[in-house]
């Protein structure tokens, strides 16, 4: 592959300084192995200090590169060049979101809707060992497995950017938003039920995503947010059926004490 | 009510919609001729008999309860706001009710013979 050229279209827009955006090409010398982040840094540190973009650890863990490559949400860092086909590409900011400057988009929305389901373990009966734990909360594999993938989940933003509900409704939470919601409701470990449900069951909460796929679809890390939508969808209306049978309360996982506490701790 | 009731509603009322307009068609459309079936005469005939005046009067709500509900679904991804939001909600509660009692008295006066 070395020795060839590679058009890059960038889009580029300062909301600030101009109406609308407008699209700059740049001609990137191909190498072997070359990523869009590389071909990005290159017109960046060579051709034009001025394109401005997000990105950091390089190796699709941070998600911080999501952009529009030839029109679908991807990764930068994790999109090989090669494998784009013929050799001219087009880079845009992801959709859904305002643009600060060329490929950076502001993703405050995104995570104040991830902050809004109450990202993180929920209990009632031991709020102290959330403070201060003294063991550990068990779940069994099978447990474990339901919920795992969508553990996955580095909050790139792509899924909530390919989703038509949410380029048409600011109040919907987004498919990354409801799948974290499904995986706490699922988790054992977690007391939230009520609360959970009614984050959701709203005028603009679960119901409202017509399941269009396209999250799972450009979803970098192979989680499936649809699949946790509609496995949502089952939970809260189960949950809510005036037919449910008496539930005798979530048992929850209990704390076993870390039998490894002693190792822990500093001499 | 709660949107998870909505939704029930309109999975209901969906499931329904589809039996009940296979049934209609069948009796309207394979059972009876369809030029006979579409005669003023025999549209009466059909709301003056007890059962299948009570098969279009549950059609009529189930129909209408489903399509006003999906309209209000559409209107609020239209727009957002908590105004936006119990407008659509009351606006479309009133429309449907409106005209399923109009409907409704259709049904009716075609029924107690009333229209001749």
């Amino acid at each position: 592959m070395d020795g060839g050229e590679l058009a890059l279209r960038i889009q580029r827009f300062d909301p600030s300084l101009e109406k609308g955006p407008h699209m700059e090409l740049y001609t990137i010398p191909l190498k072997e192995g070359m990523t869009v982040l590389d071909a990005l840094l290159y017109a960046k540190d060579s051709l034009d200090h001025g394109i401005a973009l997000r990105f950091s650890c390089r190796m699709a863990s941070c998600g911080s590169c999501g952009m529009k490559i030839n029109g679908r949400p991807r990764l930068a860092c994790e999109t090989q060049v090669a494998d784009l086909g013929p050799r001219a590409i087009t880079v845009q900011p992801m959709d859904n979101f305002p643009i600060v400057r060329d490929l950076v988009v502001d993703l405050e929305s995104f995570f104040e809707k991830h902050a809004g389901i109450s990202p993180g373990i929920l209990r009632k009966e031991d709020p102290r060992e959330q403070e201060s734990p003294s063991g550990e909360y068990l779940m069994t594999p099978q447990e474990l497995d339901s919920i795992v993938q969508f553990t996955y989940c580095i909050k790139c933003g792509l899924c909530s950017s390919s989703c038509p509900t949410s380029s048409t409704d600011a109040s919907f939470p987004g498919p990354q938003a409801l799948a974290q919601e499904y995986r706490f409701l699922k988790d054992v470990r977690d007391e939230g039920g009520k609360e959970r449900l009614d984050l959701v069951d709203t005028d603009h909460g679960v119901w409202r995503c017509h399941f269009a796929g396209t999250c799972s679809a450009v979803c970098p890390k192979g989680v499936d947010p649809a699949l946790g939508i509609q496995l949502l969808k089952r939970h809260v209306m189960a949950a809510r059926s005036p037919m449910r049978r008496k539930s005798k309360g979530r048992s929850g996982a209990k704390v076993f004490p870390n039998p490894n506490k002693d190792l822990l701790k500093q001499p | 009510m709660r949107e998870s009731t909505m939704m029930q509603l309109q999975y209901v009322t969906a499931v329904l919609a589809i039996g009940l307009v296979t049934v209609h068609l069948l009796m309207q459309g394979v059972l009876v001729p369809y030029g006979e079936a579409v005669s003023f005469q025999h549209v009466l005939s059909v709301y003056r008999d007890a059962v299948d005046g009570a098969l279009l009067e549950v059609l009529l709500i189930v129909v209408l309860a489903h399509g006003f509900n999906g309209l209000r679904i559409i209107l609020l991804e239209w727009r957002q706001g908590a105004v936006w939001t119990r407008g659509v909600n009351w606006v479309v509660l009133l429309l449907a009710i409106a005209t399923i009692a109009y409907g409704t008295r259709t049904v009716v006066l075609a029924a107690t013979g009333q229209v001749a």
